[in-house]
């Protein structure tokens, strides 16, 4: 270290690395107190610590929630982001804190999320802050806080020369090296201080009272918060400059130079109270975390209402108005490209008042796709780094997002695999159109969503076209999958995942495998989103697998004896996984917990009585084709009286079943045989 | 070094007050002195909409609330009046027994916060006010109750901006930090005791003062 470290007026390293953690640190304190998405209250300490953040903290052995001695909670992935685009510490840090007031004349749907931007380092290129405004409507913003953060070199400022000639008595122009050790001291001290009062400061000012009250309101208003950092000064209007107030933080001294903290803010705020607001159901608030809508598919169809960003919007707006419609709508037009995934058409605003999760992801990836910025889409999904599902599925749609997928459609996408097709066809099938008796409130959404779904005509493939014009022996398992998928997303965290069909399902029908996340209510597998887009081709293979597995289950009994997946078993192992489900299956209830289970037992047993007779019923299975009541299930999970139309509609998928049985196997009668046995087990 | 001393505005409360008013400005006091790993913890006061920060240390609380409780156990047998509560921060040395006492140890006080609270009962002094409206006396002595709530929520506002100037403006005098612990210094809460009279803190400055000499002997 050279004896007079400031000869080059740059920093000794050690201070160089408190300066650029200070920068750090006072960012996180800012934005932890006005972007819902970074006040995460998930994350652990641990956590936190224990994830690598780059730059110059990452070389240090102190994790970066330890700097200053102060501890907070979350976001590094927005520190991440701030790491990889600030260039020195020379340049400014400036946040400006964005007050969005949204047109309550816009259409929900098709408000884009994201208003988080991180503006290119070096300022020429400015990414609107807006989305098209034909897509959004109205959307005003205004700044009710500005915080600049900067560190002023000797060398570079008149306050330099004042070094030299001031009488300062806590710095001097040259410090030996030996000094070091005691201006760090000194330096670190005094900024610890500093940063206490910033964060008490932070929370003193009127958009933290505002904050407050977006982030823990469950209801939808107009006014949303958002956050933009910059590393220049963009000076204020003259309008703007004379309605704020300023407080500058007394500047620390380092050796080479001064660490410099001021806010401007607005001392009155709009009161939001006073707002017109929507309250949000509490049925969109069961469903979130874990819901369909976290899943990576199911977001696709959630996409177009930007008002899914509300509070916890990782794209830093929350309290905003719901851009979502509060019923699904034909907007969900186009998903070729995507999985079709029922659970995913959730209405918009189901996803507001969740926690930071996926709400936004759908709005800041059509955001990041108009601005055409992965840089946005990046920073915009750090915040969910951290979190769980939402960031990587979010991080791929936002660079890569088509339009059409982005407003995704309400029908069944018509997955390349015909096999998918077809189960999201039952899929369909499987959910009436009407709920009834939900058993959580977010799932009427749900049902909703379907309905819209089912009678979009924006895709061909409607539920009944894809049962009719698909008829396969696909029948039992896919009915049973569907089944017990729907019952699975319509299921809440402690039930869902006990279904056993779910377990096929989960890697074979994104439906499933969503819905196996709705069950997650509080945090689900991160894992599970690692790869959103790779379901589409994962599921073909998982699929695939699945084949080759042993019966592992009896949804994989059902894909494989109904040809779903086309690997030759042998018709006895087929009939012996049958008969396996049937005998282990339990008897009917009407409480939710066993209520798949049930109903497959259900149908199992007043099938098979009617598989023997099936020359009987054949004609009145094509008499009275339901596929959407054959289900029995609502949405909602609760096993509703079967009709008629809904044996049949079972007669017919069963015995299609059974044809494919029989085309495969050995002789009619030994599965006949079979069948007979088991019915005479479980009817005794 | 100097002991820094800071007298903040005086607050009128109600004694109902107190506790909300005290835990706030001690607190965010003490959180700007915590040099220690600190895991801040948000508090709403529970009368006012203000959010101040806690060090997260129990002890601290427990301390906080017991001087917090002597303090209004000595507002009830004096009410009306006008008194202060002493937050001090000091550091420990080691002293040659003088002539007068043969303490080893003296407190070297670096830097003090005088709490100024004005207690006042709405009851004894709202009577005048009631008179006046005879016919809802209940109706004006809320919103006078409620002008009088939101008044005092400013002042405590400016009184939290105050703590923060004032911790950012003098720094020089903060004594290096030795421990590892949250509360990086010793600290001292000093309350009206009831055998003393109204103005009976002079009581305790002028023991302190005996105990620890002049500031400057001791830089």
């Amino acid at each position: 270290m050279a004896s007079s470290p400031c000869n080059s007026y740059s920093e000794p390293p050690i201070i160089e690395q408190v300066i650029t953690e200070f920068f750090a640190k006072s960012l996180h304190i800012i934005l932890e107190s006005r972007s819902p998405f970074v006040s995460s209250r998930n994350y652990s300490l641990d956590h936190f610590a224990s994830s690598p953040s780059s730059s110059s903290s990452s070389s240090s052995s102190r994790p970066r929630d330890k700097w200053f001695n102060l501890a907070l909670r979350g976001c590094p992935a927005a520190l991440e982001n701030f790491d990889l685009w600030r260039q020195s510490n020379l340049e400014p840090l400036v946040v400006d804190v964005l007050l969005v007031r949204q047109s309550s004349t816009m259409d929900m749907t098709r408000l884009s999320p994201g208003r988080c931007l991180l503006r290119n380092p070096s300022g020429k290129d400015k990414f609107p802050m807006s989305p098209r405004q034909d897509e959004l409507g109205t959307r005003s913003e205004k700044i009710i806080e500005r915080w600049i953060v900067q560190y002023e070199s000797r060398k570079n400022s008149n306050f330099g020369k004042e070094m030299y000639l001031g009488s300062r008595k806590s710095s001097g122009v040259s410090h030996h090296s030996s000094e070091i050790p005691t201006l760090y001291k000194k330096t670190y001290k005094r900024t610890t201080v500093m940063l206490r009062s910033l964060y008490l400061f932070v929370r003193l000012l009127p958009a933290y009272k505002l904050f407050r009250e977006l982030n823990s309101s469950g209801r939808i208003r107009p006014l949303s918060l958002s956050h933009r950092i910059n590393f220049f000064i963009e000076p204020f209007t003259q309008a703007e400059d004379a309605e704020m107030n300023q407080f500058s933080f007394v500047p620390i001294d380092t050796p080479c130079g001064r660490l410099c903290l001021c806010v401007s803010y607005l001392p009155i705020l709009e009161d939001v109270s006073s707002e017109p607001s929507t309250p949000l159901s509490t049925q969109f608030i069961m469903d979130y975390v874990g819901s369909p809508t976290t899943d990576p598919f199911k977001r696709f169809q959630s996409l177009p209402s930007a008002g899914l960003a509300r509070r916890h919007s990782w794209s830093n707006d929350h309290g905003g108005m719901p851009s979502g419609s509060p019923s699904p709508s034909p907007t969900y037009s186009d998903s070729q490209a995507v999985h079709y995934n029922p659970t995913v058409h959730l209405p918009p605003h189901h996803l507001h008042d969740q926690p930071r999760s996926a709400i936004s992801i759908p709005r800041n990836a059509l955001a990041a796709r108009k601005k055409n910025t992965s840089f946005e889409d990046y920073l915009s999904s750090f915040p969910f780094s951290a979190a769980s599902s939402p960031f990587t599925p979010t991080h791929f749609y936002g660079g890569h997002l088509p339009n059409s997928l982005l407003r995704s459609g309400s029908a069944p996408v018509s997955i390349p695999s015909s096999r998918h097709g077809r189960n999201c066809g039952l899929l369909d099938q499987a959910l009436p159109p009407s709920s009834s008796k939900p058993t959580r409130p977010g799932y009427s959404s749900q049902t909703d969503l379907l309905r819209a779904q089912n009678t979009s005509a924006s895709r061909t493939s409607s539920p009944e076209g894809k049962l009719q014009t698909k008829k396969d022996p696909l029948s039992l398992g896919d009915f049973q999958t569907g089944i017990s998928s729907a019952k699975a997303f319509s299921f809440g965290k402690d039930e869902a995942g006990t279904l056993p069909g779910l377990k096929c399902s989960s890697t074979c029908i994104p439906l499933s495998r969503s819905s196996s996340r709705l069950s997650l209510l509080d945090g689900f597998d991160d894992s599970e989103f690692d790869y959103p887009f790779a379901d589409d081709e994962d599921t073909t293979e998982s699929c695939n697998r699945l084949e080759l597995s042993e019966g592992k289950d009896q949804v994989s009994l059902n894909l494989e004896t109904r040809g779903l997946v086309p690997v030759p078993r042998s018709p006895d192992a087929v009939v012996g996984a049958l008969v396996r489900m049937l005998n282990t299956a339990p008897p009917l209830r009407q409480d939710l917990s066993n209520s798949v289970r049930s109903s497959q037992v259900f149908r199992d047993e007043s099938w098979i009585p009617r598989i023997q007779h099936k020359e009987d019923m054949e004609a009145e299975v094509e008499k009275s084709e339901s596929p959407v009541s054959s289900s029995g299930i609502t949405a909602s999970g609760l096993p509703k009286p079967r009709t008629t139309a809904d044996a049949l509609a079972e007669l017919r998928s069963y015995k299609e079943m059974k044809e494919l049985l029989v085309k495969q196997g050995g002789s009619q009668s030994s599965d006949d045989n079979c069948k007979d046995k088991s019915a005479d087990r479980d009817s005794s | 070094m100097n002991c820094e001393t800071c007298q903040l505005k005086e607050l009128v409360v109600e004694p109902l007050e107190i506790r909300d008013v005290l835990r706030c400005i001690l607190h965010t006091i003490v959180f700007h002195r915590a040099l220690g790993l600190v895991r801040p913890k948000d508090v709403d006061c529970e009368l006012f909409e203000i959010t101040y920060v806690q060090c997260g240390d129990a002890e601290l609380e427990r301390k906080i609330d017991e001087k917090i409780d002597l303090f209004i156990g000595w507002v009830e047998k004096h009410p009306n009046k006008k008194s202060q509560v002493c937050l001090s921060f000091y550091e420990v040395r080691n002293k040659q027994a003088t002539w007068m006492f043969s303490n080893k140890t003296e407190r070297l006080y670096w830097e003090q916060w005088y709490i100024n609270l004005h207690v006042i009962n709405t009851k004894t002094h709202g009577k005048s006010h009631n008179s006046k409206a005879p016919i809802n006396p209940g109706d004006n002595a809320l919103e006078e109750s409620s002008s009088r709530r939101a008044s005092l929520e400013s002042a405590l506002h400016e009184v939290l901006f105050q703590i923060i100037k004032f911790v950012n403006e003098k720094k020089d005098h903060i004594p290096s930090v030795t421990n590892s612990e949250v509360i990086s210094f010793p600290y001292e809460i000093t309350t009206p005791s009831s055998s003393d009279s109204s103005f009976g803190w002079h009581t305790d400055v002028l023991k302190r003062m005996l105990q620890t000499g002049h500031p400057s002997m001791l830089s």
